[in-house]
């Protein structure tokens, strides 16, 4: 500010910063319309319903939603994209501004249905909508069993999945191997495994045949296809160090030792995030075995549609499969009315058009996933995006079929069972790691029965 | 009379300070210090239980997991943050042709929005298609997918921090103007060259900027919260699970807000103990003109 | 300093090389997330293209960064990913952008007014008490968010300021430790006897504060409204808490959950959102680079 030159400069400046917060605040005071809330029709009641759903998925509920909207006289559902919705939601309720509707996960149900946060179907009884009344028996028996807590059901379904072993045909038949014939046992899941991992000359993994880190988003899956528990709902009681959990994660530890931890995990960091993208190891045929949800045909339609693909119901231990049995986890989205939210009997009325057959199998066809009911429309395959869904569908109507355990202390279970497989993947002692990961959990669960029970005294 | 009247004054033109601090910070504060004796879930009211989160700490594995990520980052982003910004800053003072260039491109990272930021680095990151590993395949070295490997996360993100320097750069600087010329000339005279002369001269003139700015790096390490949020969420394995991170998700996502509340006020009186015996520990190194 | 480099090219060859290292290490991570927000998504990953994106005629061939067609070919790119940023159907960044706005001007009027209010208290008027209130305001800094954040949303409830924008700006009108510091140094900084010539003239501390202290206090007010400004917009942790509303988003908020739910995968879309939200903190530090260089230097100066 010395010389004059530099003072005009500064002028200059100074005027074009003025002239810039005028804008700003000229801009700031005219009055917001925000995109998503113009065309709420006059004289409807407006339901907010918060969803974790987005893009494909978020439009598929989108489309649910305006079809809703356009066949309603009364009530128009504003859906709002939410993430972080568990810690959302309870700020909001806590803070006494819920939502009318709310998109939850099933490990949700449990923590809010206790603190009575979430209203349960029965309080509706009473009400007299003229609508039919909510049919519990039309869900699969694995999908009613999530949707209710303490015998009382807390929320609906909004979709459900289960999980099976997708594999690369073209990888099968290059080995020699019958694309047409996926394993069924794990024993063979473990010999075909082998025969299709490629290696290159300095033994780094070029393509994975099978790896159990591959997503590695279900930890605590693997005792499922030994017929073990991770949790003992009567007993309220983490049982995963038991006999035939331990030997599910021997199988699962042998699989690390046969290829290297170290060399696994460096073949995992290659693809990050980019699983469900066109760099997905199994889209991108750098996989030739992998387990995974429905939606992985939605997928590979998107962004490897020549990929020559089957998937199947995941194989399982020996005796199992020779006991004629059908095991593995569904787990399911569900839908929540906030206890105090503002238009409950109009959350109400869209909650069970939802709850209706045809509506779930359109948002399941719309996410590629297997119907949430107890019977499914003989049209229902048909033209589903996923060519394999029958597959998934009879996972989630069989008589075995787990569900997640229903406890509020889930969220600590999960997160410590990732660590513990982490552990156990590098090559830890697995029934010292696992008695380890058990008395943590029970210690979680023995806290939290204490706190409730402490809390009921009150 | 005017002592008086004075008071009077000073106390109506600092009230709303004063207000403000009691009604945003200390009734909050008093407020999460009673959550801290309570098992609170935000959905449902407080219950008092005593000490029972203080102690549920000693027993909580991952609350120890916290603590050593956070002195990580804390130590990292310190121990190599000030050396590196007193570095750039005498760079930067010896004032050449473009020097003030670079110094607006080191001062810029600092405005930019801590969310555009960590996006931006977790694409430099990014497995295979990230600059870093490219930079790294064109001399040959095979990079990793940094920040989702439990050894390389936490190095990833202190170096992240590292980027965002340019405050500390401009306080040295400004500190190095005002060291007064007649005592570099007396070195020289004394014979000292350029590396004793800085030791013994500018460093020891710059002490009071370097104390203030090692305290407030180590506060704001200790609240580090935003940029593993983004980039890594506490993952993978917990590696990169900071101290903020974790009583947010206590509070949020586990549903405990007087196990959080507990969790707060033990990384309150951590920063107060660190700060103070930084300062008083530097005592006899820092110099003060009068 | 100056008269040795002269006298000694190595060592001025070898400063240049380092303050050349300095600029490029710095900026590449910018320039970068640039590059990336130049591209069409089929070349995001491709790692054949450098710094510049490829861009091809109609007929397949590939023009050169030196023909125009190139760069109306590149704008052609920018418009494309920015109008795929602010039209995204799930997050609606022109909206998040008016209340990024409303919540700073709010917030840094309120910051300014405040503060100058706090610190004429403690740098003009004599008074027992004021060393300690000082220190009470240099303390408040070292509070951590964690602490007060869910009490305050408790607070805030009970005010019924939720659903509002209202707890991001109205804890601003009761001044900051900051900008209240900053204020400070500066008003100490004014001669005394100005002071006692608008006592003579018979104006009390109000008159004196708008009268003489404000008018001369123009480029530290400026600095603290820079700097609040820039608080506000890139501010993470308390829009998190605070707002639940999608339709009250901030920028900041915004950009996280639009990543967030892209995974990142689309990176150049993902990059012109985060750079749509640098640009007006980038023009205001070019126009204001020299007053904001200076505010941060003077927080060093608490001896």
């Amino acid at each position: 500010m010395s010389d004059r030159a530099e003072s005009t400069l500064h002028l200059t400046r100074r005027t074009a910063l003025g002239a810039l917060a005028a804008g700003a605040a000229g801009w700031a005071l005219l009055p917001s319309r925000p995109r998503s809330h113009a065309g709420v029709p006059r004289g409807r009641t407006e339901i907010t319903y918060w969803e974790k759903w987005t893009n494909r998925e978020g439009e598929a509920i989108q489309a649910v939603v305006d079809r809703f909207n356009q066949t309603q006289s009364r009530i128009w559902v504003h859906r709002i994209p939410v993430a972080d919705i568990t810690s959302k939601a309870m700020v909001a309720i806590g803070g006494g501004d819920p939502p009318d509707l709310v998109g939850f996960f099933t490990y949700n149900v449990p923590q809010f249905a206790e603190a009575g946060a979430i209203m349960a179907m029965d309080e509706f009884d009473g009400l007299r909508d003229g609508l039919p009344p909510l049919d519990p028996d039309l869900y699969a028996p694995a999908v009613r069993r999530l949707l209710t807590y303490r015998g009382r059901q807390r929320v609906g379904v909004n979709t459900c999945y289960t999980l099976g072993l997708y594999w690369n045909r073209a990888h099968f038949r290059e080995r020699g191997l019958d694309p047409d014939q996926p394993p069924t046992t794990l024993d063979r899941l473990d010999e075909l495994g082998e025969a299709l991992t490629a290696l290159a000359q300095d033994g780094r993994i070029e393509r994975a045949g099978f790896l159990q880190n591959m997503p590695g988003w279900w930890p605590t899956i693997w005792p499922i296809f030994f017929g073990a528990d991770v949790y003992d709902a009567e007993a309220d009681t983490c049982t995963i160090a038991g006999d035939a959990c331990i030997r599910a994660y021997e199988w699962v530890q042998a699989t690390a030792r046969r290829f290297g931890p170290e060399q696994t995990r460096s073949f995992m960091a290659q693809f990050g995030r980019s699983n469900h993208s066109a760099q997905d190891p199994f889209i991108s045929g750098r996989a030739s075995m992998i387990m995974q949800g429905p939606w992985m045909a939605n997928f590979i339609n998107a962004f490897n549609p020549g990929l020559d693909y089957g998937a199947a119901v995941f194989p399982m231990a020996d005796e199992l499969a020779g006991a004629g049995v059908l095991p593995g986890l569904l787990e399911a989205d569900v839908l929540a009315i906030p206890r105090a939210c503002p238009h409950p009997e109009e959350a109400w009325t869209f909650f069970k058009h939802m709850q209706s057959v045809g509506v779930q199998e359109a948002l399941a066809r719309a996410h590629c996933k297997p119907s949430p009911m107890r019977t499914t429309s003989p049209g229902f395959a048909v033209g589903h995006g996923n060519p394999f869904v029958g597959a998934f569908d009879a996972i989630a109507k069989s008589p075995d079929v787990k569900v997640l355990p229903q406890t509020r202390v889930w969220k600590q279970f999960s997160d410590l069972s990732i660590s513990a497989f982490d552990a156990i993947w590098s090559g830890a002692d697995v029934p010292t790691e696992l008695a380890a990961l058990q008395s943590r959990v029970n210690d979680q669960i023995a806290t939290d029965a204490a706190r409730r029970a402490r809390r009921s005294r009150a | 009379m005017t002592a008086r009247r004075d008071l009077w004054a000073g106390l109506a033109w600092t009230s709303p300070f004063l207000l403000g601090t009691v009604v945003f910070l200390l009734i909050p504060a008093a407020m999460s210090l009673y959550f801290s004796f309570t098992e609170y879930s935000l959905i449902e009211p407080p219950l008092f239980v005593g000490l029972d989160n203080y102690r549920h700490m000693a027993r909580d594995g991952l609350f120890w997991k916290v603590v050593a990520n956070t002195a990580a980052f804390a130590l990292g982003s310190v121990l190599v943050g000030t050396p590196l910004a007193i570095g750039i800053a005498a760079l930067l003072e010896a004032r050449v042709r473009g020097s003030s260039f670079v110094r607006a491109v080191v001062f810029f990272p600092t405005l930019v929005p801590i969310v555009a930021a960590s996006i931006g680095w977790m694409w430099l990151y990014a497995g295979e298609h990230g600059l870093v590993n490219r930079l790294l395949a064109l001399v040959g070295v095979r990079g990793r997918d940094w920040l989702n490997d439990p050894a390389t996360a936490m190095p990833a993100l202190i170096a992240m921090s590292l980027w965002i320097i340019g405050s500390p750069v401009v306080i040295y600087g400004a500190a190095m103007r005002d060291v007064p010329r007649s005592l570099y000339e007396a070195a020289d005279l004394d014979g000292m060259g350029p590396a004793t002369r800085f030791c013994n001269v500018t460093l020891p003139m710059i002490s009071p900027a370097v104390l203030f700015n090692v305290v407030v790096s180590i506060i704001w390490s200790l609240q580090v919260f935003a940029v593993p949020a983004i980039m890594t969420k506490g993952g993978p394995n917990e590696a990169t699970n900071v101290y903020a991170l974790y009583v947010y998700r206590t509070a949020f996502d586990y549903a405990q807000m007087g196990y959080a509340s507990a969790l707060a006020w033990v990384q309150l009186l951590i920063t107060l103990a660190l700060a103070l015996i930084v300062v008083l520990g530097a005592r006899r190194f820092v110099h003060y003109r009068s | 300093m100056r008269t040795r480099n002269r006298s000694n090219p190595l060592a001025r060859l070898t400063l240049y090389a380092a303050l050349a290292l300095l600029a490029v290490a710095f900026a590449t991570p910018l320039l970068w997330m640039l590059a990336t927000a130049l591209r069409p998504a089929d070349q995001t990953l491709d790692p054949t293209v450098g710094l510049l994106p490829r861009i091809t005629t109609d007929a397949g061939d590939t023009v050169s960064p030196l023909a125009p067609t190139y760069w109306s070919g590149v704008a052609g790119v920018v418009a494309d990913n920015t109008r795929a940023v602010l039209d995204s159907p799930t997050h609606d960044f022109p909206l998040y952008m008016q209340n990024s706005l409303k919540v700073a001007l709010l917030s840094v009027l309120g910051m300014v007014l405040s503060s100058a209010v706090v610190a004429y208290g403690l740098a003009r008027i004599r008074w027992r008490g004021r060393t300690a209130v000082f220190i009470v305001v240099l303390a408040t800094m070292m509070m951590p968010f964690t602490v007060i954040m869910a009490p305050q949303y408790l607070l805030f409830r009970q005010l019924g300021w939720i659903g509002s924008f209202k707890p991001l700006w109205v804890p601003a009108w009761f001044g900051g430790a900051f900008s209240i510091f900053l204020l400070r140094q500066f008003f100490m900084g004014i001669p005394r006897d100005l002071d006692e010539a608008a006592r003579l003239d018979g104006c009390g501390h109000w008159r004196t504060f708008w009268l003489v202290i404000m008018p001369l206090s123009k480029p530290a007010l400026a600095v603290v409204a820079l700097f609040q400004f820039m608080a506000v917009w890139n501010d993470f942790a308390g829009p998190l808490v605070f707002l639940n509303h999608e339709r009250m988003y901030t920028v900041a908020l915004g950009l996280q959950m639009y990543q967030n739910q892209h995974g990142g995968v689309p990176w150049n879309l993902v990059m012109t959102a985060s750079l749509i939200a640098t640009l007006p903190v980038f023009v205001v530090f070019l126009l204001a680079q020299r007053s904001i260089v200076e505010g941060v230097a003077t927080q060093g100066l608490k001896d």
